[in-house]
């Protein structure tokens, strides 16, 4: 596990969001990338039941219950700003049976999809953001496996990113500039995607067709 | 005999060379002479100048002269025993006494022996050179069999001797921690973590450093049964070029009589890629080449570069 940036890539301006895809895959293509299989990110949204809200006198928070491919065996639950949980998978059905706690958020599945390349030691994963049935945008995750300190690889992860992402480099995900010096984890990456996820949601619905 | 006609021909040349070498020597100390004298008393200066280099120029023309008369008969004597394969040494061959003054046999049989002393000495020298890097137990366990006192004395220093020096260089560099452990007998191995950039393996006999590897800094250096890991190589790329550039390191810093100086030297250099993932190339100014970062250190400098900037 090495440090990881995720950002988002605009849709290249009278294209759809599949061509800007097969646009930047391309782009990774002829860098030398290699195809290695694809990957899923998704997160559902669980509210604070209302009981327990009225009891107890506080703000609704809302949680996130995610899944990476990458770690196929595990399930992260989120808070906004808060602590982050890795538990096995069998947590999806603990969920279920705190219903009287945490309500499912309807249709408030968000995905992203697509395939996985790796090129020397750095893993680019370009992904179709989709929720519903309609396409919402591009992930981009650049993973540098070697390095595990976000800050001493952040100028050479910048770097790469020129390389095939052009002008639209992302400025330091946030996760990056919390603790100077400390080992990036899993969580980290978690974290940033949930960023996006919500980024997302609140950008307005481009109709989009043909995804999926 | 066709030698010793010619040589009879040209005898006459030879004296007249000789000659004109006696009369190109006193043109040219007559040169000097005049040089040495400078100008005479006369009454005018301009008189005494113009004198002394009429005379200086009268003393340079007797040089030139006697120069190339000698210059042409050089070319008449010739080489005399270009044509045979020993030179001069062959004009021995013609001596009619070969019982008593065996020498022109004699010369060819050393002319022989010494040629197949350095044929073999140039063999021996390219295999020698060979060996020179290899210093496996292997390699000292022959020479040891056949010669039991020239075993080196710094491969039998104390465990307890090795023991200080490592502690020393391990409290030399605050950033670097290093683990000793003795698995296998006398033999040191270490666990060098460097920072939170890599961890390197670096198997010991005695001070001499045998075999090191790099690894990532969350890789795994361990076997399945809690042992050091010394043989399997590093996941990422970048490491496995470093693993390449620390063996370079092992060779180049080599100092037979100071082990100790050699290890320190080599923590050294390795001490430099605590900034792997943060210098830019010395050359090139970028951090990515090829997708690998600046994996060099020079060995001096301790300044970063790529594989192929550093020439």
């Amino acid at each position: 596990m090495g440090v990881t940036c995720v950002s988002q890539m605009p849709v290249a301006e009278g294209k759809n969001v599949q061509q800007t895809v097969e646009l930047l895959t391309r782009k990774l293509e002829m860098l030398g990338a290699e195809k290695q299989g694809t990957f899923c990110v998704d997160c559902e949204t669980y509210h604070t039941a209302a009981s327990t809200l009225g009891s107890q006198g506080q703000a609704g928070k809302l949680m996130y219950v995610m899944h990476n491919s990458e770690y196929p065996l595990s399930c992260f639950a989120l808070f906004e700003n808060g602590p982050c949980l890795i538990a096995d998978t069998n947590f999806d059905v603990l969920m279920v049976k705190l219903k009287g706690f945490f309500q499912s958020a309807k249709a408030s599945k968000i995905e992203t999809r697509g395939t996985r390349y790796q090129y020397c030691d750095f893993l680019v994963k370009v992904g179709t953001v989709t929720m519903g049935p309609s396409a919402r945008g591009i992930s981009v995750e650049v993973e540098y496996g070697p390095c595990v300190v976000a800050n001493d690889c952040w100028n050479l992860l910048l770097e790469f990113l020129q390389s095939f992402l052009g002008s639209h480099i992302p400025g330091a995900p946030a996760v990056f500039g919390n603790r100077h010096d400390a080992v990036y984890s899993p969580a980290d990456t978690m974290v940033q995607y949930m960023e996006l996820f919500n980024k997302i949601r609140k950008q307005q619905q481009v109709p989009v067709s043909g995804i999926r | 005999m066709a030698d010793v006609l010619s040589v009879g021909v040209n005898l006459e040349a030879f004296s007249q060379a000789i000659s004109a070498i006696q009369a190109l020597r006193s043109s040219v100390s007559r040169v000097f002479d005049c040089l040495k004298d400078g100008m005479r008393n006369k009454e005018t200066l301009e008189g005494r100048e113009k004198a002394f280099v009429a005379h200086f120029q009268d003393n340079l023309n007797s040089v030139n002269r006697d120069l190339n008369e000698l210059e042409r008969l050089s070319n008449l004597v010739g080489k005399p025993s270009e044509n045979h394969p020993l030179h001069n040494s062959g004009l021995l061959s013609l001596d009619p006494v070969q019982d008593k003054t065996p020498l022109y046999s004699q010369l060819l049989q050393a002319y022989k022996w010494s040629n197949k002393l350095q044929y073999h000495a140039g063999l021996a020298s390219g295999l020698l050179n060979q060996q020179s890097l290899k210093r496996s137990a292997n390699q000292m366990g022959v020479s040891a069999k056949r010669r039991p006192k020239a075993q080196p004395t710094t491969l039998v220093l104390p465990p307890q001797y090795v023991d200080d020096v490592i502690s020393r260089i391990d409290r030399m560099f605050p950033e670097m921690s290093i683990h000793l452990s003795r698995p296998n007998g006398t033999s040191a191995m270490l666990l060098v973590t460097l920072g939170k950039v890599l961890k390197v393996i670096v198997v010991m006999r005695s001070l001499f450093i045998d075999r090191t590897i790099v690894k990532g800094y969350n890789e795994n250096v361990y076997t399945e049964d809690g042992k050091l890991d010394i043989w399997s190589k590093s996941n990422y790329q970048v490491f496995q070029k470093v693993t390449d550039h620390a063996t370079t390191a092992l060779l180049h810093y080599q100092l037979p009589q100071m082990p100790d100086v050699v290890v320190r030297s080599f923590m050294t250099w390795l001490r430099s890629y605590i900034k792997l993932f943060q210098a830019p190339c010395q050359r090139c100014g970028k951090f990515l080449q090829d997708g690998l970062p600046p994996t060099w250190r020079d060995f001096r400098t301790l300044e970063a570069f790529h594989d192929t900037c550093r020439q």
